[in-house]
């Protein structure tokens, strides 16, 4: 049984909003991730997983002021709740968990 | 426009309390964009709403929908579930109806789709195009070979700058494989050069592409050649033994996919045509040659109409001066379906045959549709007292309409789940009745499904509207007083329904008739020679290398015939270079112009070749009309042919019989003579769809296929006997044994299959149409029930009631007979001209497709009136 669902990418965003800290909005996050992981995203496959993430628990959101540039419509912030920084730590955390196991002479084999 | 557009799209559909903010976040990016250029950025921002219908962000289902009152919806569907549950009859009647004609109409569609998908799949199949050689006779077209010479590739690609690529390839003949311990005969074995693959891009598996095809005496399986020699094992680098035509080892060069069915040039191996550069360096180098399949690829949007001047140069250049000669472009996409060559290297379908096809099915279709229109119109009656009360309570008209749509849709919705059901039931008989696997299974047959869906929506809407407009017309004050009657328009609608109905059905149902008669004309028409007890056999090429060798592989061919002669059970053996019964293409041909010294100037035209021993004329029972049939024993009649009919009649000679002894010549050459000993009587040797082709026959002690005529009343001993002499002269190769008479039943196969296809669809469309009849019947009866019974107590016989129904039925079916015979004249005289020989137009069967439909129509009208005429009037009479 999982106890926390989170996708590769779900993490990625969350930590991202987590490093954007107050500032991360939509465009920001997409700037970050797309900036930091040398990669593109799309708003759309983005938004889905802040908007499930939300759903989950994992996020926050609060509706920021209404701006000009971005023809009147306000931007949506968002926070991670300690439910979200939870899942974030067993996610390591199994990692970590899995790394110390490896035994080191699986490192150690050449490929020939 | 392109933003503001996307911009309502993602309204509509984006979750509402998400759209502000995400369209606050697009329009960030895509004022960042318009550095770019406004266009580009507007078309990133219809990407991202595009890649934003996504599951998570859209609203709930009931708010996407625009329509708000489920409620009434819901309730439509109530009272549609509730009619169609008190109407048993009524409803079964229309889904079956439809089911089976809409699983027909899409099973048909896929074969339909299936013939015109031929050769499609290749990446540039718009590219490619064949080169053949077109006969001119007086500037008209003659005889089109869709072979041509192998030069014609390369200097076509040099002169013309749309040419791309060319490749040439021919069939070639049968290979006799050794593998271990294994023998394969290989009879789709054709060859290719390295340019083959480029143009028909068949996926290759193993093996380089580029240099497969370079080497001689490297051979390219197909996927499923390879797996039956190797199994597992890697085939690259492997040596088979070819043991003949000619004896030597070839190497495994490359595995490629299995060429799919719809292709017009099948083939299991590739043999590099390098291999026969050799052996053929005469005919490669020759522009008279006509023995290869030339293809060019072309530039992208080349107008083939622009390339005919050039054509004619190139023609007329390398060709032949006189300009006997065009060279035709053929787009490769148009073979299958288009050709009227001679030489295709397999049988050809029908463009005609496909459009008869998709008339059938259309019909089908409508016919079952016209069922639900009629049998939900003459049903108006029962709804008129709820459409009135409805329209009091308040409904308007629109609303009254999709309630109807909603019926529509629900019945349809069922019948197209019945037609899956019914569809996936006959799937495998619809494969044996068209003769090709067109498809497994339809319930994962995504185009199928696609259409079914597509049917689905217009059957409800094609279906449901006119009904739906008649019943919701209806004035609620009329109506709820009971004062309603059946409109006049409505009545004639109807009408007019049943006769489109009954006219399908009879033009389908002649046809069939038609076809059957056509097909059996053909199987039993006296073809001139006898082949009931002959069978055939081919002994295998020779693969000598010197004079020697030939002539011992010669006697033993003899010695062979001559212990088969002695056995009680055969009556004679003969050879022919071409057995009676083969397809278009099997036979020998020359254009070269022939005169009758002394009687007439040099011909043209084509004249076909066939070589046979003197046997070859007692065993297929051939004619001779003078003269006399070559003898071995007189010395000069190598130099001797015998020539048929058709052959003499050309030349126009006023009495054919004076020309045995005549010699004719081949062109100017005046050593290229011949003596006519023999004037066969004409006989086909393949369909009567062709005439009889001008033959000359000359003698020949080469000839492979050897013809065997057994005696009736031991022919088992005798093909016991050839079995096991085959085993002592050729122990290498496999015998395979052919009946004369099935090749011949062969050639009519595709024939006899549009027979059986039009059987079966037009027996569907026919049982369609009277079961809507019978619906329709029931319905109307029940209607003047009460005229019934006043007609009864007025002293009317139910004999004479039931002949009141009869007459309105019979007028129906008269008039569709007058509209549809016509049509069926004009449709199946056009199809019988295909053939050479060809029956009268039978005027007689469509007397008979006319009763059928009669009979069915008045046992269907008169079980369902005499029920209601044999009522008792005073119970039907009881509430006036």
């Amino acid at each position: 049984m999982k106890k926390f669902q989170l996708g590769e990418f779900e993490e990625i965003v969350l930590l991202t909003v987590g490093v954007l800290f107050d500032e991360a909005y939509g465009v920001a996050i997409k700037r970050e991730i797309e900036n930091r992981l040398q990669r593109k995203v799309s708003v759309g496959a983005m938004q889905s997983a802040l908007r499930r993430m939300e759903k989950k628990g994992f996020l926050n959101s609060r509706l920021g002021e209404v701006n000009a540039k971005r023809g009147g419509k306000p931007k949506r912030f968002f926070t991670i709740t300690a439910f979200g920084k939870q899942a974030l730590e067993y996610s390591k955390d199994v990692r970590t968990d899995l790394w110390n196991s490896i035994p080191d002479v699986a490192f150690d084999v050449k490929v020939s | 426009m392109i933003k503001s557009l996307a911009d309502r799209l993602l309204k509509w559909f984006c979750n509402q309390d998400y759209y502000v903010d995400i369209q606050g976040d697009l329009q960030e990016l895509y004022n960042d964009h318009l550095e770019n250029g406004q266009k580009m950025a507007q078309i990133k921002y219809l990407i991202d709403v595009v890649l934003l219908f996504r599951l998570s962000l859209l609203k709930p289902v009931t708010q996407i929908l625009t329509i708000k009152d489920t409620g009434m919806f819901r309730n439509y569907f109530k009272v549609s579930v509730r009619n169609l549950a008190r109407n048993k009859m009524f409803t079964l009647i229309n889904i079956m109806g439809l089911a089976i004609g809409l699983a027909s109409f899409l099973l048909m569609n896929a074969y339909i789709n299936f013939e015109r998908s031929y050769d499609t799949f290749f990446s540039d199949a718009d590219q490619l195009h064949r080169v053949s050689y077109v006969e001119l006779i007086d500037g008209k077209d003659g005889v089109k070979d869709a072979m041509s010479s192998y030069l014609v590739g390369e200097v076509l690609n040099e002169e013309l700058p749309e040419v791309i690529q060319h490749t040439v390839s021919k069939p070639h003949d049968e290979l006799i494989i050794k593998y271990g311990s294994s023998i394969f005969r290989e009879k789709k074995v054709i060859t290719a050069d390295s340019n083959f693959l480029k143009l028909f891009d068949y996926r290759v598996l193993a093996g380089s592409a580029e240099t497969m095809l370079n080497d001689p005496l490297s051979v390219v399986l197909t996927e499923s050649r390879a797996k039956a020699y190797f199994g597992d094992k890697d085939p690259i680098g492997q040596t088979l033994q070819v043991l003949a035509p000619q004896k030597s080892p070839v190497i495994v060069t490359g595995v490629i996919q299995d060429a799919p069915a719809n292709t017009h040039y099948n083939f299991e191996i590739l043999l590099s045509d390098k291999t026969l550069e050799l052996a053929e360096e005469h005919d490669y180098r020759n522009w008279d040659w006509n023995n290869y399949y030339v293809y060019l690829k072309l530039a992208k949007g080349t107008d083939l109409s622009s390339l005919d001047e050039k054509l004619a140069a190139v023609a007329k250049k390398f060709v032949d001066e006189d300009n006997y000669t065009r060279l035709d472009i053929h787009p490769v996409t148009d073979i299958y379906l288009k050709s009227d060559f001679t030489y295709e290297s397999q049988v050809m379908g029908s463009d005609q045959i496909v459009t008869f096809l998709v008339i059938i099915s259309v019909f089908v279709l409508v016919i079952a549709w016209v069922n639900y229109v009629n049998l939900s119109t003459a049903r108006a009656l029962d709804r008129a007292k709820e459409v009135g009360l409805r329209k009091v309570i308040g409904a308007f008209r629109k609303q009254l309409v999709s309630q109807f749509l909603v019926e529509s849709f629900l019945v349809n919705l069922i019948a197209a789940l019945i037609a899956l059901v019914i569809a996936e039931a006959s799937v495998s008989f619809f494969n044996q009745l068209v003769g090709k696997a067109i498809i497994d299974h339809v319930w994962n047959n995504v185009p199928f499904l696609l259409s079914l869906g597509v049917f689905l929506i217009l059957g409800s809407f094609v279906s449901g509207f006119y009904p739906a407009l008649v019943l919701s017309s209806f004035r609620p004050i009329s109506v709820l007083k009971g004062k309603f009657k059946t409109s006049k328009k409505g009545v004639n609608m109807r009408r007019a329904l049943v006769i489109i109905q009954f006219a399908a059905s009879l033009i389908l149902i002649s046809a069939t008739l038609i076809v059957h008669r056509q097909v059996n004309y053909m199987q039993s028409r006296d073809i001139g020679i006898s082949v009931d007890k002959v069978i055939s056999v081919t002994v295998p090429p020779s693969n000598a290398s010197t004079e020697e060798e030939y002539e011992q592989y010669l006697s033993r061919t003899n010695s062979f015939k001559e212990t088969l002669r002695n056995h009680t059970g055969i009556e004679t053996v003969g050879a022919t270079s071409n057995l009676p019964g083969g397809g278009a293409s099997d036979i020998n041909a020359t254009t070269t112009k022939i005169k009758i010294v002394g009687h007439t100037d040099l011909l043209d035209g084509t004249t076909y070749i066939q070589f046979n021993d003197a046997e070859f004329l007692n065993a297929v029972d051939m004619q001779l009309v003078a003269g006399r049939n070559f003898d071995r024993r007189i010395r000069s009649d190598s130099n001797s042919v015998m020539v048929n009919e058709s052959f003499l009649h050309r030349f126009e000679t006023p009495n054919i019989l004076e020309m045995v002894n005549q010699k004719i010549q081949f062109g100017n050459d005046p050593e290229d003579q011949f003596s006519i000993v023999g004037i066969v009587k004409n006989y086909n040797r393949t369909t009567l769809k062709s005439h009889v082709e001008p033959t000359i026959y000359l003698p020949s002690r080469r000839a492979r296929n050897l013809v065997i005529e057994l005696e009736a009343s031991n022919y088992l001993g005798g093909i016991e006997f050839l079995e096991e002499t085959w085993k002592d002269f050729y122990p290498e190769t496999p015998i395979s044994i052919t009946f004369l008479d099935d090749r011949f039943e062969l050639l009519y196969d595709q024939d006899r299959r549009f027979g059986d296809v039009f059987m079966v669809f037009s027996l569907l469309a026919i049982s369609i149409a009277i079961l809507g009849l019978y619906g329709l019947a029931s319905f109307i009866s029940l209607q003047r029930s009460k005229e019934v019974g006043v007609r009864k107590v007025l002293g009317a016989s139910s004999s004479q009631i039931i002949y009141l129904f009869y007459k309105g039925f019979i007028t129906l079916i008269s008039i569709s007979g007058i509209l549809g015979l016509p049509l069926i004249y004009f449709l199946m005289s056009d199809w019988l001209d295909n053939y050479a020989h060809r029956i009268e137009f039978p005027w007689f069967t469509l007397l008979i497709s006319m009763g059928i439909v009669l009979f069915f129509a008045l046992v269907t009208v008169g079980y369902q009136t005499s029920k209601v005429a044999s009522l008792d009037p005073a119970k039907t009479l009881k509430y006036e």
